[in-house]
């Protein structure tokens, strides 16, 4: 039957320089694609005791079934490996075009396995691959690299890259791919650590589905609903498409849930000069799209650098805002647009980096940290870019805080880790768990660490919860987070599921793929796929103590719109114990015998 | 017919790609569009398609050894039986709206009046001109 997967994947061994296709196990086949099939490959092929950066790592990039169709929102593609940052098993998104350009490949993945004795440039055409010397671009940008892969080899390839901080094994590297980034978790060190500087991917193939009529149809609806959502004027999508991730700032500060100086405050008053909004009516705005995407939260800006240069940059995302606005008292647009460009250019995670900076700031101030030249302050435009240099090259301190927060807190000592604001080494995001509950418990249970992605945030600065309450948060944040795995299955964008009536998604597979997925199927593979990475973060040695968040979040926050939230420390256990119970796991977070056998994964148990 | 474009509002979605390669070969595949949007990064896009009420003298039709391109109804159509794929016609558009593929020349033909393209483009970077000025 004809199908909008390929069923093969390719095999990629970097160190015998040698390429072969893989017909896809069924067992893989039965995770359906994207995070499912890419945490059932990692889980079955590599032992989670490995040193991330060892060559017995393996980086598996898979897409969905609804990758390359004319289905909007579904351009992202899925990177799970063990992560350098969390010493967890990983799953890292990016959108753009490098996911529909795996499909045309005739490919549902390309799994990188061992390293490469030099640095080297993949070019994959199809199911080919040629090695090329990566030595002319040692030390470039993510920018220069994928450029040179393109004038190079033809403008055509797809290309993904890391930078100098990915060559350094930057514990929060990223991998770029035409600005858009597989971002959180460090995949950028793990193909540093495989010697590869840049990918380029060109495919040939057509992507058909296995009716196409309905599939049309199916298509037809869910853009009008798109549509309709991107019309609205106070809808979160709407917003998103008309002032990029940004557009939502205003709401999170007035709720006093924006972090502001490492998490000491809710609120920030320079909120509003480094907004979307902000953005939008004082830069030249270019608005851009992932592949078949209708919403286009993407923003390009022109600003101008601290040395007056004129310049291009991707507009900060929401997360950015916080990381380098925000978090280290930033309210200078033109700054926090270089410092976001720089992240890119250097190749890190704007988030965790950000994060990492705002602990190493506190640090200063409280006089337990210094470093020769630089007058480390928060708002100082000079500590804010000169940290992330030193970072991304390693040198100075920036050797020190390249392994991430919590590394870096541990290795200074004292009380500094309960300032670290961030779980399993992996940084906060943009929203407060003081204040949101709910989320305080995502960032805490997440087996990649601190994440906002699988969070009941919506319901909780929306208001149907009360975000203030630990009341009915573990069992909204188990039903997300299984939700949203049942969706980075596909791989669907996060806001996508916001306007797309869940009916919706089996409907779509059955249509492109002939397979019958009712809904509730659907979010038992999320959830089996949620146990399988706890599993495999158990056997990496990780426990409930890593499931904990750092000391700060259980003192008062500060200024007048957060009202003194807390977290109560008795009252945050209680919320964990019943978030173990009703995962069906027992009080160390550990599976039960029944729930994994009910999940068909008995013999994933832990030895 | 034809159509209007206005540039600044493109976001580089290729909705409208793969809209025209699901009508012209009912799969996603991009090289079978006759739309395309080529980058320029980070300035604005180019959209290459025929712009027939534009195009001055529509020389395609006069470059084709073959004559397998002709004019019919205010638009240009290759006949793909008779195209040898030379690819003269290629050289010769001033708005690089005809593509080679599979050894053919492949150009829009409006989908008879009614563009698959347009009805995609959500932000009317592409429309669809009704009346000629």
């Amino acid at each position: 039957m004809t199908s909008s997967l390929f069923n093969r994947m390719l095999r990629i061994d970097l160190g015998a320089r040698r390429a072969s296709v893989w017909d896809v196990s069924d067992r893989v086949r039965a995770y359906l694609g994207g995070m499912g099939t890419g945490v059932r490959i990692l889980c079955d092929e590599v032992d989670p005791t490995i040193d991330p950066l060892a060559p017995a790592n393996k980086i598996v990039l898979t897409v969905g079934p609804l990758t390359g169709t004319a289905a909007p929102m579904h351009a992202q593609s899925c990177i799970v490996t063990k992560s350098p940052l969390s010493g967890t098993i990983l799953n890292s998104y990016a959108g753009g075009f490098l996911g529909p350009e795996v499909k045309f490949c005739g490919l549902d993945g390309i799994i990188f396995e061992g390293a490469a004795e030099d640095w080297s440039i993949l070019l994959i055409d199809d199911d080919q691959v040629r090695f090329e010397s990566a030595t002319p671009i040692l030390g470039a940008t993510t920018e220069a690299a994928e450029a040179y892969v393109k004038e190079t080899y033809g403008s055509d390839y797809r290309t993904l890259s890391i930078g100098p901080a990915g060559e350094r094994a930057v514990a929060m590297a990223g991998a770029f791919s035409e600005t858009r980034a597989f971002g959180r978790g460090g995949a950028g060190a793990v193909f540093g650590s495989k010697r590869i500087k840049a990918v380029g991917i060109r495919g040939s193939h057509a992507v058909m589905t296995a009716d196409p009529a309905r599939f049309s149809e199916l298509v037809a609806q869910n853009m009008d609903a798109l549509r309709g959502a991107r019309a609205e004027e106070y809808g979160l999508v709407g917003i998103f498409s008309r002032f990029g991730t940004g557009g939502g700032m205003p709401l999170v500060n007035g709720r006093g849930a924006l972090p502001t100086k490492n998490h000491t405050y809710g609120s920030f008053e320079g909120a509003e000069q480094i907004d979307g909004p902000y953005y939008e009516s004082n830069f030249y705005t270019r608005r851009i799209a992932c592949f078949g995407c209708p919403i286009h939260c993407g923003r390009l800006h022109k600003f101008s650098g601290t040395d007056g240069q004129e310049l291009w940059g991707r507009g900060p995302e929401y997360e950015t805002m916080f990381s380098f606005g925000s978090n280290l008292l930033n309210n200078d647009p033109q700054l926090l647009a270089e410092a976001n460009r720089l992240t890119e250019h250097y190749g890190v995670d704007s988030l965790t980096t950000g994060v990492t900076i705002a602990w190493a700031l506190e640090m200063a101030e409280a006089g337990k940290l210094t470093s020769p030249g630089l007058d480390l302050q928060f708002g100082c435009p000079e500590a804010v870019l000169g940290l992330l240099e030193l970072i991304c090259t390693r040198e100075g301190i920036g050797d020190l805080l390249a392994n991430g927060p919590r590394r870096a807190a541990l290795e200074l000592g004292n009380d500094s880790l309960a300032r670290a604001m961030q779980v399993k080494n992996s940084g906060f995001a943009a929203w407060m768990p003081r204040r949101m509950k709910g989320t305080g418990l995502a960032y805490a249970t997440s087996n990649r660490g601190a994440c906002h992605k699988r969070a009941p945030i919506g319901a909780e600065i929306a208001g149907a919860m009360d975000m203030e309450s630990y009341e009915g948060k573990a069992a909204a944040l188990i039903e997300n987070q299984n939700v949203v795995n049942a969706i980075f299955t596909l791989i669907s964008c996060r806001f996508h599921e916001f306007v797309t009536d869940h009916e919706t998604y089996p409907a779509l597979i059955a249509a492109a793929t002939g397979q019958a997925f009712s809904w509730d199927k659907l979010v038992t593979l999320g959830e089996r796929i949620w146990n399988l990475e706890k599993l495999f973060n158990l056997k990496a040695g990780l426990t409930r103590a890593d499931d904990r968040l750092p000391g700060k979040c259980f003192e008062p926050v500060l200024g007048k719109t957060s009202q003194s939230s807390v977290m109560e420390a008795e009252k945050f256990e209680a919320m964990l114990d019943e978030y173990y119970r009703l995962r069906g796991w027992d009080s160390d977070g550990v599976p039960t015998a029944e729930k994994l056998e009910a999940l068909g994964i008995a013999e994933d148990a832990r030895e | 017919m034809g159509f209007d474009i206005e540039i600044g509002k493109c976001t580089e979605c290729k909705r409208c790609m793969i809209a025209c390669s699901l009508a012209k070969s009912g799969s996603v595949r991009m090289r079978s569009s006759r739309i395309e949007i080529v980058p320029n990064w980070p300035e604005v896009p180019e959209i290459r398609v025929c712009r027939f009420e534009d195009c001055e003298g529509h020389p395609c039709i006069a470059a084709c050894p073959v004559a397998a391109i002709t004019e019919s109804k205010g638009r240009v159509l290759i006949d793909a039986e008779t195209c040898i794929g030379c690819s003269a016609c290629v050289r010769v558009c001033p708005y690089h709206a005809i593509r080679m593929d599979d050894g053919i020349a492949r150009k829009c033909d409006l989908c008879g009046g009614d563009p698959a393209c347009v009805k995609e483009c959500v932000t009317e970077a592409l429309k669809r001109r009704e009346v000629s000025p």
